[in-house]
């Protein structure tokens, strides 16, 4: 360590010059001189506050014209700031790490790197594993706690569509026997819960825990029994393979892990919105073949044609153009009555309904009693 | 005059006890922050919203550095790395967190159909936590003449406070607004220190009223009449802001701002402006790409705008996707040029600070602490900037 303490002021700026200085204990301004020794000295007056080795002298954060420099091994607030050019000149150039905690290019392109390995394989899970997680975990969902979601949405749904259960005498003696063959030929147990709701929109849905709905104007649409058969089935399908408790596993991770990649963005909300509709409504059309496939077996097990219900679902979606119903996460219908006149035979077993008690399902909401 | 050269041998006598107000600086030039941001974005794309937390940060080094106040310049020190451990930290606590609330609210909804939706007020509870916790985390990384600011007090105090008031607010249709904002203000400034130098926040709630009130007659009629928003809106901010400031004490330095009432409505303008054009040139490219697919389809124009394929074409979607997202890019370089470094820059414009010679030898003390607020902040996207 040179002490030469008979230079006070240094006399040209090559071996120094002045700056202020902070200590990083107060925030006291001192007016300093620096001598460029073996180490970066400060000098206030005659004494030495503090000597900084040059390898851990870093660059702090400054408006341009001002060169702030900090140092690894004082305390972590000390600041040095230096305004004349030429010594700062000569600062940066002793200094050969001043630079070296700084995000280069190299850096961002590592942050840069990784983002797009997170990226890749958040999008691999939400593509490949979530299905695979879902498929795997929804076995392991106890029925009970099902049913119990099955019954928070059932009071949603209701009150959503002001839907109210019809439940005439005559139509509800014809909709039951529908809905027990089929059940039977389902191969489903007594636990399965059904209805018919008063609501002009024509659709129909199974909710978890074993609900299916049947909305009356999905009915009014119909001409006859096979039709509403098929679509019975069809949700009965979904019960059966415990649809929307995988759905909502599906759902629930996909936009959980989009919304982790898109974070802040402004408005990007719609843009989590979008990548999960594409996702999960293909995933949902998978759903969507596999429960029109069971309805085709149910359907053929009873000897009757699965083909009406295609028409049905075709009459439905041509009238409804691309509106917000069940159809638009669902295949296309012209290819659900191909696949459904696909090898259908002609009808082997007794019709499900006699035509009076088609009459009395047909206006099951109209009157009362 | 030949005497005065040489050092009297009595002291003077003390000149104007009270010093000139000092004003606030800002050095940084326009095109430096454009750049900034403009290669933020640009990287955001990249990295699909990764580097936002580099960004941010960014951001925020250049404004502190670049704020100069007697002649000293600020400093950030918060870093990215660290943003992006508070995230992932706190996405960690937030994934139970919403588990639980999905629990609860099944439950809920099994007594009464929509009986889940008041849940929400906890998320609302636990925004303001994450909204104190974050400014902790701000503050804590702003650094001036060699020492750190810091706070105290408690987050989830803060967040009771604020739904408190929230609520009275609510009730009261913003008429309590003011006497909330003078509260929390006055929680956070007493909580908050320069090295020994306490805090405090000395404006009142019915000043900020005063001055405003007549912005709440007008606000029903900018609910119909559109045009008239921004300039009740960027009043109100005005207002606000010279209210804050002028609120502002640290031990016996003051601070005053003259923000006139019209200084902000301008920048809210300028920032209308770009969103009409990003949005005219986002529907521009919707429908070439959309054209281009229908062409690319081979069906007639007509026929697949008509038929559902429209809404189910993959393509179509994901240039969609893309146009949105550059378009969302867009204008958060809008929104940060003109709402942040602009509006900061004029608002410094309006500042004085006097009795700043009692700063002048302040005791460095207080931590640094973590990056969590800032991550729930993220996490719930109740963020600052």
């Amino acid at each position: 360590m040179a002490m030469d303490s008979d230079i006070q002021i240094p006399a040209n700026l090559s071996s120094g010059g002045s700056a202020a200085y902070f200590d990083g204990t107060s925030s006291r301004r001192r007016m300093v001189t620096l001598r460029l020794a073996d180490r970066l000295e400060i000098d206030e007056g005659e004494q030495t506050l503090a000597a900084w080795a040059y390898s851990d002298v870093r660059r702090a954060d400054s408006p341009a014209g001002v060169l702030r420099l900090s140092c690894l091994t004082a305390p972590a607030l000390a600041r040095l700031e230096v305004r004349d050019t030429g010594l700062a000149g000569e600062l940066v150039l002793h200094c050969t790490s001043i630079d070296d905690h700084m995000i280069g290019r190299r850096g961002v392109a590592a942050i840069v790197g990784w983002s797009i390995a997170a990226a890749a394989s958040i999008v691999a899970v939400v593509l490949f594993g979530l299905p695979l997680i879902a498929d795997r975990l929804t076995p392991l969902v106890p029925e009970a706690f099902e049913r119990r979601l099955g019954e928070a949405a059932d009071s949603q749904v209701k009150t959503m569509f002001d839907a109210r259960v019809c439940d005439n005498p005559a139509g509800q003696k014809a909709f039951d026997k529908l809905v027990t063959a089929i059940r039977e030929s389902a191969g489903l147990d007594t636990s399965v819960q059904s209805g018919v709701l008063s609501s002009p929109v024509p659709n129909a849905f199974a909710l978890p825990g074993g609900k299916v709905y049947l909305f009356n104007g999905l009915l009014a649409k119909a001409e006859n029994a096979d039709e509403i058969a098929g679509v019975l089935a069809h949700e009965l399908g979904h019960l059966k393979h415990r649809d929307s408790m995988r759905g909502l596993i599906h759902n629930g991770g996909t936009s959980f892990l989009i919304g982790l990649l898109f974070g802040d963005i402004t408005g990007s909300s719609a843009l989590i919105f979008g990548s999960r509709t594409l996702v999960t409504s293909s995933h949902s059309r998978e759903a969507e073949t596999n429960a029109d496939s069971f309805a085709i077996d149910v359907m053929h097990r009873l000897g009757r044609p699965a083909k009406p219900t295609g028409e049905l679902l075709l009459r439905v979606t041509g009238k409804e153009g691309k509106g917000l119903s069940i159809v638009s996460t669902h295949p296309l219908s012209e290819d659900r009555l191909a696949r459904m006149s696909r090898q259908d035979p002609p009808a082997s077993g007794p019709p499900l309904l006699s035509a009076e008690e088609w009459k009395a399902l047909k206006s099951i909401c109209s009157a009362n009693i | 005059m030949n005497q005065m050269s040489w050092p009297p041998l009595v002291p003077p006598p003390p000149l104007s006890p009270v010093p000139p107000p000092m004003p606030v600086a800002f050095s940084g030039r326009r095109g430096e922050f454009f750049d900034l941001v403009k290669r933020g974005a640009g990287l955001e794309f990249v990295t699909l919203g990764f580097y936002r937390f580099w960004l941010l940060t960014d951001i925020r080094r250049h404004l502190w550095a670049n704020t100069l106040v007697d002649g000293d310049a600020a400093e950030y020190t918060g870093r990215g790395k660290e943003l992006l451990i508070g995230f992932l930290v706190a996405l960690a606590i937030l994934l139970p967190v919403y588990l639980g609330y999905f629990l609860v609210g099944l439950e809920a909804e099994h007594i009464q159909a929509f009986a889940s939706i008041p849940l929400v007020a906890f998320f609302y509870v636990f925004g303001q936590f994450a909204i104190y916790r974050a400014r902790r985390y701000r503050l804590t990384r702003t650094v001036w003449r060699g020492v750190r600011f810091w706070m105290t007090g408690s987050g989830w105090a803060y967040a009771a406070r604020a739904t408190m008031w929230g609520l009275l607010s609510a009730v009261t249709l913003g008429l309590a607004l003011p006497w909330r904002t003078a509260a929390l203000e006055r929680y956070k400034m007493r909580h908050t220190f320069y090295g020994d130098l306490q805090g405090s926040f000395v404006g009142r709630g019915w000043e900020f009223f005063k001055r405003g009130w007549w912005l709440w007659l007008l606000t029903p009629i900018a609910l119909y009449v559109f045009p008239l928003a921004p300039f009740i809106y960027g009043a109100f901010k005005a207002i606000e802001w010279r209210w804050w400031l002028s609120g502002i004490r640290f031990g016996s330095v003051r601070v005053e701002s003259s923000l006139t009432r019209s200084a902000l409505i301008g920048l809210y303008w300028k920032v209308i402006g770009w969103i009409v054009v990003l949005g005219l040139v986002f529907s521009a490219y919707l429908a070439l790409s959309a054209a281009l697919v229908a062409s690319m389809s081979g069906d007639s124009f007509g026929e697949f705008f008509k038929s559902q394929e429209f809404m189910k074409s993959i393509p179509l979607l994901v240039l969609a996707g893309i146009g949105y997202l550059v378009f969302a890019l867009a204008m958060n370089i809008v929104i940060r040029v003109y709402l942040l470094r602009d509006l900061w820059v004029r608002v410094l414009g309006s500042v004085n600070v006097s009795g700043i010679e009692t700063a002048a030898n302040v005791s460095a003390r207080g931590g640094m602490a973590s990056a969590l607020g800032e991550g729930f902040a993220d996490g719930l996207d109740v963020g600052g900037f």
